[in-house]
């Protein structure tokens, strides 16, 4: 049978196979990845990129959740403040209500709490980076100003709304609480029961003293209540945070067995491609001077 | 009966015999390298006899013909698969420069989106921070200049491949005036009754060649070889060529002619084929992908706006603009004032209300079905598919040519042994027909003094 006398191109079309497999195994082992052009793998490529934003939007909402963070922990201790005020504000109605107190000592008391209402609409007045946290979402305007002509002695200047922060996928936390909700809520009015306590102690009528004392006491309650939804969101921000980290993990590891050259496998091929390679030189060198002309000298 | 000078003729003959063998072997050792080269074999054979009295006496050797040996249905096979290797490696040059510009899963488009989105996510912790507004446009600038600069690669890509359909078709006019000439010769021959064969070889390395630019239908006419394109209409009729024009397509693009028809769309493999393919069907379908993908980003971003209030606490506008005939490559912002984001829903500065409207068109499926980040993905997918599919063409393709070049070659190809072998074949017959010579010469000179009385030579 005759065979093609001109096997070079065959040969030389093996060489270019190995040159091809080494130039592959050698971008994997320097890229360290297995995907170098969307081609290698299509499917691949494209789940990288799925890949890649979710591990953009991770990194996302844990910046989400410090920058939050700071917000509700400044909101959380402005409420402790409120509420060691509060009980100041409690003790000394108490000692205004007990029957034992000349009108001046009663002034005196009056001038105490009305301090410890300056204080407070400071406290309600706090800002965090330069936004009021109590003012609802209009975060520009000063929330409180002392109003004698208002029946709770303040005005409240900020809306009622709230802001919302994504921190995870399908996961939002309310970030604020309207501060007329906080300081003049229905089940409780710090202010108005400040200012009633303050009115009482000027009046000097015991009874009203009594009964501001004990309103103020259910407002206290009612704070306290209020403040348990910033520890509460602080709570979920911190486990949400862990939750991120794993995700973090996960989604990276998920990429890298998309994505991630096996180097031992690399290497192998590597090597595997220039045994071959040799392989075909060599059979070149003998086979192309071999034939009849040789033998006939 | 035979005479002596019948002896002296027929080793004559011979002699010349071999000789003309001699030059045939010589001649297949000398194009053993040449490309295209089908290699001649001599075809002896006997003189016819005569007959004398009752005896047959054979008259010699006669040198019939040299003929080349070849086999036309590989050549045509092998004219095929050249013409979808070229086109395979064509699409390949032209989709790998596609999918370069979708490699990097942190770069691009894609990133950009997601980067854009996540300064709007981050703006939603402090909506009234004009350092965060100021990420967010810059955010969107980038994203849009992503748009455009992807659109214009593809357009570079396109029309570098619109210049190779130019050249190709110049080569191709060029090939054809050649095969016409060579055909017109090879016709003459053929019709005398001779073997063309050098003109063949010459006439089937141009073919090849042809069949490199585009997919040609070969017909075997009684004046030679008819030439048509894919589509049929003539390119070498006998010892005429019709050559293709180029024309403004309707995408601006170059269209092929062929005799005041539009053949573009009809034109398969080949390098002119794979451009086309690339230029016209590949590279549009990415960027029809990538506009629709822009134009709908950018409408669903500015209805989102229009839900809410910007800083001023003015109604929100669009931030987006785009033209309908190429949003990718016409993308831009309609400002660069970070006021401009409509964060707030209820016009106060300190909201973000309206944040979750606009972050919607992120997680939100677009009209077309996919959000944004997975449209892109699609376009990945899409760009490295088609590349591959480039690839698994050329190399089936490549594997096919060069096993039905190895099946030529075996036929037609020139081994050193085999003429070797011949030429010591050709040698020895040459030295036995000079012997007979000598000897029919001795023979003579002894008759000849048969009559002087001198002996006869011993």
């Amino acid at each position: 049978m005759r065979v093609n006398p001109n096997f070079s191109p065959d040969i030389l079309q093996d060489l270019y196979q190995a040159q091809s497999q080494e130039q592959t195994a050698l971008e994997q082992l320097a890229s360290g990845k297995l995907i170098n052009m969307p081609s290698d793998n299509p499917a691949g490529a494209a789940e990288l990129v799925q890949n890649q934003a979710l591990q953009d939007q991770t990194d996302q909402y844990l910046q989400n959740t410090s920058a939050v963070e700071g917000q509700l922990q400044t909101a959380d201790s402005t409420l402790s403040s409120v509420v060691d005020s509060l009980n100041q504000a409690i003790s000394l109605g108490t000692q205004g209500a007990n029957g034992t107190n000349s009108p001046e000592d009663l002034q005196a008391i009056a001038q105490q709490v009305q301090g410890i209402q300056d204080q407070m609409v400071q406290l309600a007045n706090t800002s965090y980076q330069g936004n009021y946290i109590f003012a609802g979402t209009d975060t520009n305007t000063v929330p409180f100003t002392l109003d004698s002509s208002a029946p709770d002695g303040v005005t409240y200047n900020g809306n009622t709304d709230i802001n919302t922060v994504q921190i995870a996928q399908g996961n939002s936390v309310q970030t604020n609480l309207p501060g007329s909700q906080v300081f003049q809520g229905s089940g409780g009015d710090v202010f108005g029961a400040l200012q009633q306590l303050i009115t009482a102690l000027q009046s000097g009528n015991s009874t009203n003293i009594g009964t501001a004392t004990t309103q103020l006491g259910t407002a206290l309650n009612y704070l306290s209540q209020q403040r348990v939804f910033y520890g509460n969101v602080v709570d979920q921000l911190n486990s949400n945070q862990t939750f991120l980290q794993q995700e973090q993990v996960s989604l990276e590891s998920e990429a890298n067995s998309v994505d991630g050259a096996n180097l031992a496998q690399a290497s192998t091929n590597l090597s595997q491609a220039q045994t071959t390679q040799s392989a075909a030189l060599a059979a070149l060198a003998k086979v192309i001077p071999q034939n009849l002309l040789q033998y006939l000298q | 009966m035979g005479t002596l000078n019948t002896a002296m003729w027929i080793a004559a003959q011979a002699l010349d015999v071999d000789q003309g063998a001699l030059n045939v072997t010589s001649n297949n050792i000398a194009n053993a390298s040449t490309p295209g080269y089908s290699r001649e074999v001599v075809d002896l054979t006997e003189q016819t006899p005569v007959e004398s009295g009752n005896l047959t006496v054979g008259m010699g050797v006669n040198l019939q013909q040299i003929q080349s040996v070849r086999s036309q249905v590989l050549s045509l096979l092998i004219e095929e698969q050249t013409t979808q290797q070229s086109g395979s490696q064509t699409q390949l040059n032209g989709l790998q420069q596609v999918e370069s510009l979708f490699s990097d899963p942190t770069q691009g488009v894609g990133a950009n989106l997601t980067a854009f989105f996540n300064s709007i996510s981050q703006l939603s912790t402090d909506p009234s921070n004009p350092a965060q507004r100021q990420s967010v446009i810059t955010a969107a600038q980038n994203l849009v200049s992503s748009f455009n600069q992807d659109a214009q690669s593809l357009g570079t890509i396109q029309q570098s491949l619109n210049q190779s359909v130019s050249q190709s078709v110049s080569q191709i006019n060029s090939l054809s005036q050649q095969i016409a000439q060579i055909n017109g010769q090879v016709g003459q021959m053929q019709q005398l009754g001779k073997d063309p064969g050098t003109l063949l070889d010459q006439e089937n390395q141009l073919i090849n060649q042809l069949s490199q630019l585009t997919n040609v239908n070969e017909i075997q006419t009684e004046n030679g070889l008819t030439l048509t394109t894919g589509n049929g209409t003539a390119l070498v009729v006998g010892n005429q060529s019709y050559s293709l024009q180029l024309g403004n397509g309707p995408t601006g693009m170059q269209d092929v002619f062929s005799q005041g028809q539009d053949i573009t769309t009809t034109i398969q493999g080949g390098s002119l084929g794979g451009a086309i393919q690339v230029r016209d069907q590949d590279i549009p379908g990415i960027l029809n992908q990538l506009n629709t993908l822009a134009g709908q980003f950018a409408t669903s971003f500015n209805a989102a706006q229009a839900q809410g209030f910007d800083l001023n606490g003015n109604p929100g506008q669009a931030l987006f603009a785009f033209n309908a005939s190429g949003a990718a490559s016409s993308l831009s912002l309609t400002t660069m004032d970070p006021d401009a984001i409509a964060a707030s829903s209820d016009g106060t500065a300190g909201s973000n209300g309206n944040i979750v409207n606009l972050m919607a068109v992120e997680s939100q499926p677009l009209p077309s079905g996919q959000t944004p980040t997975d449209s892109y993905a699609n376009i990945v997918a899409q760009s490295g598919n088609l590349a591959s599919q480039a690839q698994a063409n050329l190399t089936a393709s490549t594997a096919s040519v060069n096993q039905l070049n190895d099946q030529l070659g075996a036929i037609s190809g020139v081994s050193i042994n085999e003429e070797t072998t011949n030429l010591l074949t050709y040698q020895n017959a040459f030295a036995a027909a000079a012997r007979v010579v000598t000897t029919v010469d001795q023979m003579t000179t002894a008759v000849l003094d048969m009559g002087s009385g001198v002996t006869a030579v011993s």
